[in-house]
């Protein structure tokens, strides 16, 4: 038995990096959950996950940017769990970040020096501009070796980021969202340069949002869920899986919320509600022909949205497609640079946030918020100064009413609750300026699956009270339950709108998270 | 816009800074050999300017080539100066040894708070440094050692103002070739990646804490140095003036007035505050009021400094007049 052959690719030694037990806490929230992985030496490889899954702090555990909680990891045979990230890239792992972090101020040659000369100060001139010219049109970069990063628009700072990486002529390539925000032409671009790359002496690790270039690239796949190992195997039979389709769009808990799916007020409920689709008087928001972005990067290319009083939207899309950016747009935390926003029946484009507030638009944001120094209370009330005392308390009441929880800890430090509560926490401070609509965005990241129960049930009681709102949100399935209608934003432009049934059976949708037959 | 200015400074300047420290030395040494030229005025204002010079280059190697922020000068100068006193009264050593061991000294205790200050990064560095250089002049005040709060006087020969300018020379041109090596060596494109992202620049291999603590010991060095010979013409030194905050504020307006990380930008930056301080001399307050009105309008509307804004000037004009000619 000692000598039975293993398994082909099975063998020891056969594999570049191994993870064993590996285990990252933030606090409490594991991003990290006990991950074994084995990457083939010479292979390229995907992790793939929905946002939240831990995608990005795997990456950081294996180049050394993250120090894990528990666990080891074992790279071409030696334990560098405890090597600090210079070490690591010295031993030929590279990696490259989710946003381009290029040296800003330095030209793309410079770049590419650091590591060159970090690793061999005592190189000649000629080998080190030989080495950088090989390496710049390998990436496609020729002709902007002197070209300052700071002027290169995102596809290039995404090659520079390779290119850098490569510098180090590297064992291991962990490629972090390479592809995120690039258009299909430049994804294609992309996926080139990675088989290139791939020499079969390279391993690669690439960690994607965009399904195609795993598709394309990775013969096998891990797909991580909350922290944890979801599946593994060869990338067509775990991208047809139905169990890695549910966890994109949510319906993991498609059972539960079979059962109350209608939210439509019972006849004995009282409400002043229009029935979704006879849309009665005037719109309460009314985007026209919105486009904003940062620097060069457009985000939202032309949106237009109209929602009625009492209406639930929910905005869907995949990571880059600009949600958060529409919602800051709508709220004024982003100006937009074409376009108008209409509330109730007045022209807010060039209002500042606080203006939006006073006016009714609230905006509970992505990732809470929470101010750390304020306690609970103090956090609320923030959201309703130069309101009388009386109505305050009654406002507070309400909103602990709604979450009890967060009565018990009223006067605690706002970051010393769980991630539920602060959730909890955040959409209180969102309601207590009495808004007249209110974007929630992205409220279920990063939390347990009973605890998003429990924030839809809330958001429910609040839709029934007749409270306008915008979802957005990456668990499709949750929001298309609560919301009458949905809009798919693709590439920052709506690509599909309609009701949430509408929405919930188009097979575009599938194809958006997963990337099938395009 | 302001993005393409950046550009233009950097590349502009790139081509004219090899030149910087000999231009510097030339310039100083030059003023040295004209006879007459150097009352005892013009030298003691360029014995000054020559110390603030220093200071400023060691200061613009941290911060504006390595991305340290500092406000701890003071406690560089103040145990520079300490030092020399010390040695020079104590120990009888001549002048020139007991300056290069005052510089040791500011390179040992930069190699000893390293591993604390280098835990922080960013604005906690710069209040750290702060932090230290206040404690040092609290602990100066208050320990009955070193003559306390009244400090220690020199009983040596007192210097003529020709012999301090002949050390503040030497000091001069030790950092011009220290900063020439630094800034236009492979050493600087380290140091500039460790100032643009530091955890970017450890995952492609750069030992960022010995890049940090080179530049750190040799700033060191150069401000201690200068503090040890600020001392021997001051001849005397006490607690208040030696670690004062004023010497990291000094140092740092300067700096940011010519042009923070630009190689000209120190010697623009002290040359202007310096000439700006002996106009206004009968005005202190006034001086302190118009370099911070200065500090803010260059801070608004030429964040590359006087150095960036000259560069973007003799840009503009080789654009205008100088199209024939190759970029």
């Amino acid at each position: 038995m000692m000598h039975a052959t293993p398994p082909p690719g099975e063998a020891f030694g056969d594999f570049i990096i191994e993870t064993r037990g590996l285990i990252k806490q933030y606090g409490g929230v594991i991003a990290t959950d006990n991950v074994d992985l084995s990457i083939p030496r010479g292979e390229v490889y995907g992790v793939i996950g929905p946002n939240g899954a831990g995608k990005s702090t795997l990456v950081g555990l294996l180049s050394g940017a993250v120090k894990p909680s528990a666990g080891t990891i074992v790279y071409n045979g030696v334990d560098i769990t405890s090597m600090p990230s210079s070490e690591r890239a010295r031993l030929g792992i590279g990696r490259t970040y989710q946003i381009p972090r290029p040296f800003l101020d330095m030209t793309v040659a410079e770049n590419l020096q650091v590591a060159l000369y970090s690793a061999n100060p005592l190189i000649s001139a000629r080998n080190a501009r030989n080495e950088i010219e090989a390496t710049l049109s390998r990436t496609g970069l020729h002709g902007e070796t002197d070209i300052v990063a700071r002027n290169l628009p995102l596809l290039r700072r995404k090659r520079l980021e390779v290119a850098r990486a490569l510098m180090l002529k590297p064992r291991l390539l962990l490629l972090d969202e390479v592809g995120a925000g690039l258009v299909d032409s430049e994804v294609t671009e992309l996926i080139d340069l990675i088989r290139a790359i791939a020499d079969g002496k390279t391993s690669i690790v690439i960690v994607e949002h965009v399904i195609r270039i795993v598709r394309e690239c990775c013969r096998q796949l891990t797909v991580l869920h909350i922290g944890a190992k979801f599946a593994e195997g060869p990338t067509t039979a775990v991208l047809a899986d139905t169990d890695v389709a549910a966890i994109y769009l949510g319906t993991a808990h498609s059972r539960v919320h079979a059962q109350k799916t209608d939210d439509r007020p019972a006849p004995g409920e009282a409400t002043l509600l229009p029935p979704a689709g006879a849309h009665a008087g005037e719109a309460l928001l009314r985007i026209t022909d919105v486009a904003a972005g940062f620097g060069q990067a457009r985000v939202l290319t032309q949106v237009n949205l109209d929602m009625w009083p009492g209406e639930a939207v929910a905005i869907l899309g995949t990571n880059g497609a600009g949600k958060t950016t529409l919602a800051n747009t709508i709220s004024g935390a982003v100006r937009a640079t074409s376009g108008r926003i209409i509330f109730d029946g007045k022209d807010v484009t060039g209002l500042a946030s606080h203006i939006r507030l006073q006016r009714g638009i609230a905006h509970c944001m992505e990732g809470r918020r929470i101010f750390p120094t304020l306690s609970v209370e103090e956090n609320l009330l923030i959201a309703a100064r130069h309101v009388a005392a009386r109505e305050c308390q009654r406002r507070l009441d309400e909103i602990y009413a709604l979450f009890p929880g967060l009565n018990s800890r009223r006067s605690n430090p706002g970051t010393s609750l769980s991630g539920g509560e602060q959730q909890m926490l955040a959409i209180g401070r969102s309601l207590m300026s009495k808004p007249r609509l209110v974007i929630f965005d992205e409220i279920s990241l990063g939390l347990a699956p009973i605890i998003m129960d429990k924030l839809y049930e809330t958001l429910r009681q609040l839709r029934r009270a007749g409270l306008t709102m915008l979802i957005i949100e990456q668990d499709v399935d949750r929001a298309l339950a609560l919301a009458d209608c949905a809009c798919v934003l693709e590439r920052g432009r709506l690509a599909l709108s309609g009701s949430s049934s509408e929405i919930r059976s188009n097979q575009h949708l599938r194809q958006l998270y997963l990337g099938e037959g395009d | 816009m302001t993005i393409n200015i950046t550009k233009i400074a950097e590349t502009h300047h790139a081509g004219i800074a090899v030149w910087a420290g000999p231009v510097i030395v030339a310039a100083f040494a030059g003023a040295a050999l004209v006879p007459n030229l150097l009352s005892d005025y013009a030298s003691q204002i360029s014995f000054r300017l020559m110390l603030y010079i220093v200071l400023a280059e060691a200061w613009n190697l941290l911060a504006g080539y390595c991305g340290l922020v500092s406000l701890g000068s003071a406690s560089f100068v103040g145990v520079g100066a300490y030092v020399l006193v010390g040695l020079l009264d104590g120990a009888g050593f001549p002048v020139a040894p007991a300056v290069v061991i005052a510089g040791v000294a500011g390179a040992t205790l930069a190699a000893l708070i390293s591993p604390a200050v280098f835990r922080l990064r960013g604005l906690y560095f710069t209040v750290g440094t702060l932090a230290l250089g206040e404690a040092l002049r609290l602990l100066m005040i208050n320990v009955p050692w070193f003559g306390g709060a009244t400090g220690l006087f020199l009983h040596t020969e007192w210097p003529s103002s020709q012999e301090l300018y002949f050390w503040a020379l030497a000091l001069l041109v030790i950092t011009e070739g220290a900063l020439s090596i630094g800034t236009q060596s492979r050493l600087s494109v380290l140091m500039r990646a460790v100032r643009d992202d530091e955890d970017a620049a450890s995952q492609v291999g750069v030992r960022a804490f010995r890049v940090k603590l080179g530049a750190f010991m040799v700033a060191g060095f150069l401000m201690s140095a200068a503090g040890g010979l600020q001392a021997y013409k001051l001849t005397a030194v006490e607690p208040y003036g030696m670690f004062g905050l004023q010497w990291s504020v000094d140092v740092l307006a300067m700096v940011i007035i010519g042009g923070i990380g630009l190689r000209y930008g120190p010697v623009i930056g002290a040359v202007f505050v310096v000439m700006l301080g002996e106009l206004l001399a009968d005005y202190p307050e006034l001086h302190v009021a118009i370099t911070g009105v200065i500090l803010i309008i260059v801070i608004r509307f030429a964040p590359k400094g006087l150095a960036g804004l000259a560069a973007d000037v003799g840009r503009l004009f080789a654009d205008r007049y100088g199209q024939g000619q190759p970029a």
